[in-house]
C-alpha cells in the first residue's frame, strides 16, 4: 500500500522559536528520515490552517509579545481546527508557550488574562519567580519509555495547574515543574502532550521522539493502536541523555529553587 | 582643589584587593577591587570619569564588544592619548570601576586622558549614569544566553531607555543595520547611523538565528532586499513607513583576506585594513572607525591606528600546541556561532574542528541554543563523506553537541567526543593533516579551559598579563 509522506505541522516557526525548540522538528524528521520513512514538515503561520491534515503538530514557546499575538490568532482561526485534530488522534507536543495555550487560560503577572483555547482542563499563571535549571522527570508508565526518565531545562515563570481528569507527563525527580507543588510536570492527555521543558526535549530523549513518530504513524495511517518502530542506534543520544541527568542529579535537593530577578 | 578622602580611600583599598587577588591567582583580579572599592566609596565611578579629559567612550551589544573596544582603544593610543579601557572583558559595573581604580593614582586622579569601555548591554544605564559618556557605540542585539538576559525586547528596551539619559551633546554610533538597534535610536539628537551598502558577503535569506523580524515599531513583518549576517542588512516595514535610516558611514565593499584579514571600503573614500577576519568583524571595524571620526580623529590617522590592531583574547588569536596551529574562534550565542562558523568555513575551509560547549553561568546554563546555530553547514559541505570535516566535541556539554551534530547530517564517524580540555587539544592535533590550522570554536568558559591548557604549555599569555595593544 503506498503511503503518503508522514506529515509534521510546525507552528508559528518563525515566533515560537526561542529557545531551540526547532530541534525537536528536527529530531522527529531525522528519525523518520533514517527509518525511510517520508516526512513532509508544514510551517503554519496566522490565519486559518488544516491542522487536522498533520499526524503531528508542535508548538514551541515565544517572547511575551509575539505570545499574546499568537494567543489570539490560535484563538480566532485555529480552535476548531485544533480540536478537530486532536479528537481524531493527531499527535501533539507543546512547550512551554504552546502548552499553556492549550488550557483555559493564563494570568500573567498584572492580573490580565489570557483566553488559552480551553482543549484541556488546565489554567497557567504568572508565578513570583522564574525557574531555570536543569530538570529531570520520570515519565508516566504507560508511555513505556526506555530509558523511563526525561531530560531537559525549564526557564518558565508560569504555574500551571491540571483539573482532576488529567495526568502529568511525569513526575518530578529534580527541578519545578508544573507548580512545585504536586511533583507534575506538564500533561499527558491521549496522543497530546504539553511540557515546560526545553533542551532540546526530544533529541535527548529519543523514546520519546520515537512515542510520538508512532503515534504520528498511527494517525496516518489509521491504526487503533500504534505499531513498534525499527529500532535505531542511539548511543550518541543516551550518552547526552545520561549526561544531562548526571548534572541535574548533582543539583538535587534544591527543589524548584528560584533564581534571579 | 582639596583631596577627596573617601575616593582616595576607595582606590587605595581596590589597588590592595587588585594585588591580593592577583598574588591569590583568583581570575587575573579584574572585578572584586571595583567591588571593594565601591564599598569604600559608591561614588567612585561618578568622581573618577569626569576628571578624564577626553571623555569617557562606552561600547554595547551582543556580539564585538571586545574587538570594537580594543580597536577604538588601540587607535586613541596611537594617537598619543593615554587610554583606560576595561581589556580582560570585565564588563559590568564593576570591572569599570576596577580599571578606573587602577588606572588613578591614590589622590584619586586619573592617569588616563580618555576612557573606552565595553560594557554588559543591562549594565548600560548605570554606566551612563555614572561616567556621563561622550559617545556611545550600540553594535547589535542578537539573541544571548535567555537564562541570563530575559528576553530580547527587555534588553532592547533597558539599551533604549540608557540612550534617553545621555548628556545632550553625547554622540550615539549604531549599527542601524540591525532593526532592533535603528528602533532603539529613533528621535536620537546625535545618532551617527552606520551600515553595509555591500553585496560582497550576503545570506540569501534570514537565518533560523535571527530574531528581529517584526518592525520594531508596528510588528508588521519586515521585507529584507540585502541579508549580511543573523537579522542585519537593508530592510523595510511592510506596513508603515520605517525603513533602515540614511546612513553617515556606509561600507561599500567589504573583501576577506583570508579567515583573519579584512580590507573594507567606506563610503568617504577612506580603505581600512583590519587584522579581523569574517563579516561580523566588518561591523566592528566600520563602528570602531565611525567613533573615532566623530571623536575628531581624521581619516588618516584613524585607519593607521585600526592597522596596528592585532586581536584580543580568544577572538581570531592562534595558538601553537603540539605541533599545530589553532585558530581560537569564540562564540557565545547563535548569531556568534552562525558568524564563526561561516568564517571557519567559508574563508578558512576548515577540516578539523574543536568545538567546545560548557554550560556554565557565563555560558547559559541552557545549552538549548545549539539548535538554532546552523551546523547543517558542515554537512552540507560535500556529498563525499572524505571531504566533510571531522570534528573533536567538547566541553561540560559535549554530549549535546554530538547529538546535534548527529541530527544535523554530520557522520558520526567523524565526530569524536572528548569532554577533557586537554585531552580535547591533544585528539584535534593528531587528527589534523600536517600544515592544517585547526578551527577551535569554544564557548566562553570553554575558551578559559582551552586557552589555560595551552597556557600551562607555555602557547599563550595569562590572561591578566594580556599584552597592551601597541
Amino acid at each position: 500500500m503506498s503511503t503518503r509522506p508522514l506529515r509534521i505541522g510546525h507552528l508559528y516557526p518563525d515566533a515560537m522559536n526561542i529557545y531551540g525548540d526547532i530541534g525537536n522538528v528536527r529530531a522527529l524528521t531525522q528519525r523518520a528520515r533514517w527509518r525511510d520513512i517520508e516526512v513532509e514538515t508544514l510551517a503554519i503561520q496566522d490565519g486559518p490552517a488544516d491542522l487536522q491534515g498533520c499526524d503531528i503538530l508542535f508548538m514551541g514557546g515565544g517572547q511575551d509579545r509575539d505570545q499574546s499575538r499568537i494567543f489570539r490568532d490560535f484563538g480566532t482561526t485555529k480552535r476548531e481546527s485544533l480540536h478537530q485534530a486532536i479528537a481524531q488522534g493527531t499527535a501533539v507536543l507543546a512547550v512551554c508557550g504552546g502548552y499553556q495555550l492549550l488550557g483555559h487560560s493564563y494570568v500573567d503577572a498584572d492580573g490580565h488574562e489570557l483566553e488559552g483555547l480551553g482543549l484541556l482542563d488546565l489554567r497557567s499563571s504568572a508565578g513570583g519567580d522564574r525557574w531555570i535549571g536543569n530538570v529531570v522527570v520520570e515519565a508516566d508508565n504507560s508511555l513505556q519509555l526506555q530509558p523511563s526518565t526525561l531530560v531537559g531545562f525549564e526557564n518558565h515563570g508560569g504555574r500551571t495547574h491540571l483539573g482532576p481528569g488529567l495526568t502529568p507527563l511525569g513526575r518530578v525527580v529534580v527541578g519545578g515543574g508544573n507548580n512545585g507543588e504536586d511533583r507534575g510536570e506538564g500533561v499527558l492527555a491521549g496522543r497530546v502532550i504539553g511540557t515546560y521543558l526545553h533542551g532540546s526535549l526530544l533529541p535527548k530523549n529519543p523514546a520519546l521522539s520515537d512515542w510520538l513518530l508512532a503515534a504520528g504513524l498511527a494517525h496516518r495511517d489509521n491504526l487503533a493502536e500504534p505499531a513498534a518502530l525499527q529500532p535505531l542506534d542511539d548511543a550518541v543520544e543516551l550518552a547526552a541523555h545520561r549526561r544531562a541527568r548526571e548534572l541535574a542529579m548533582a543539583e538535587r535537593g534544591r527543589g524548584p529553587v528560584p533564581r534571579r530577578r | 582643589m582639596s583631596a577627596d578622602l573617601r575616593l582616595a580611600a576607595a582606590v587605595a583599598s581596590g589597588k590592595a584587593a587588585a594585588a591580593t587577588s592577583r598574588l591569590l591567582r583568583r581570575g587575573g583580579g579584574t572585578t572584586i577591587p571595583g567591588d571593594v572599592a565601591l564599598a569604600v566609596d559608591h561614588g567612585a565611578l561618578r568622581k573618577l570619569a569626569p576628571a578624564l579629559a577626553g571623555g569617557t567612550i562606552l561600547v554595547t551589544g551582543t556580539n564585538g564588544k571586545t574587538t570594537t573596544t580594543g580597536l577604538i582603544a588601540g587607535a586613541l593610543e596611537s594617537t598619543g592619548r593615554r587610554v583606560l579601557t576595561n581589556r580582560s572583558g570585565a564588563n559590568l559595573v564593576f570591572g569599570l570601576v576596577a580599571a578606573a581604580v587602577a588606572d588613578a593614582d591614590l589622590r584619586g586622579r586619573p592617569r588616563s586622558d580618555v576612557a573606552v569601555f565595553e560594557v554588559d548591554e543591562l549594565h548600560l544605564d548605570r554606566a551612563v549614569e555614572e561616567t556621563r559618556p561622550r559617545l556611545v557605540v550600540v553594535l547589535n542585539l542578537l539573541r544571548d544566553q535567555l537564562d541570563r538576559s530575559g528576553e530580547l525586547e527587555t534588553t532592547a528596551a533597558r539599551i533604549g531607555g540608557a540612550l534617553r539619559k545621555l548628556p545632550p551633546d553625547a554622540k550615539v554610533v549604531a549599527n542601524v543595520d540591525d532593526p532592533l538597534v535603528a528602533g532603539q535610536c529613533r528621535g536620537l539628537p546625535n545618532l551617527v547611523p552606520i551600515g553595509v551598502d555591500a553585496d560582497d558577503f550576503t545570506l540569501p535569506g534570514l537565518p533560523h538565528a535571527a530574531d528581529a523580524r517584526a518592525c520594531p515599531v508596528c510588528n508588521a513583518p519586515l521585507r529584507f532586499s540585502r541579508v549580511v549576517l543573523a537579522h542585519c542588512g537593508t530592510y523595510s516595514c511592510t506596513s508603515c513607513d520605517f525603513v533602515r535610516p540614511a546612513l553617515a558611514y556606509a561600507l561599500t565593499r567589504i573583501a576577506a583576506r583570508g579567515i583573519d584579514a579584512l580590507r573594507l571600503d567606506v563610503d568617504d573614500g577612506t580603505q581600512l585594513d583590519a587584522a579581523a577576519g569574517g563579516v561580523y568583524n566588518a561591523y566592528n571595524v566600520l563602528a570602531a572607525y565611525a567613533a573615532l571620526r566623530s571623536l575628531g580623529v581624521d581619516a588618516e590617522q584613524a585607519k593607521q591606528g585600526i592597522a596596528r590592531f592585532s586581536p584580543r583574547f580568544g577572538r581570531q588569536e592562534t595558538l601553537r600546541l603540539h605541533g599545530r596551529t589553532m585558530r581560537l574562534l569564540l562564540a557565545k550565542n547563535p548569531a556568534g556561532f552562525d558568524e564563526v562558523l561561516r568564517t571557519a568555513d567559508e574563508l578558512g575551509h576548515a577540516g578539523t574542528y574543536l568545538i567546545a560547549l560548557n554550560d556554565r553561568v557565563a555560558d547559559g546554563r541552557d545549552v538549548s541554543w545549539i539548535w538554532d546555530v546552523d551546523f547543517e553547514r558542515l554537512a552540507r559541505r560535500s556529498n563525499d563523506s572524505d571531504k566533510q570535516p571531522r570534528i573533536v566535541a567538547s566541553g561540560t556539554r559535549a554530549q549535546d553537541l554530538a547529538v546535534r551534530l548527529k541530527y544535523a547530517g554530520v557522520p558520526t564517524d567523524h565526530v569524536t567526543v572528548e569532554p577533557d580540555p586537554q585531552r580535547a587539544l591533544e585528539t584535534a592535533a593528531r587528527i589534523a593533516h600536517d600544515g592544517e590550522e585547526i578551527a577551535v570554536l569554544p564557548t566562553y568558559t570553554a575558551m578559559l579551559d582551552l586557552r589555560a591548557v595551552a597556557q600551562r604549555a607555555g602557547a599563550v599569555d595569562h590572561f591578566w598579563q594580556e599584552p597592551r595593544t601597541p
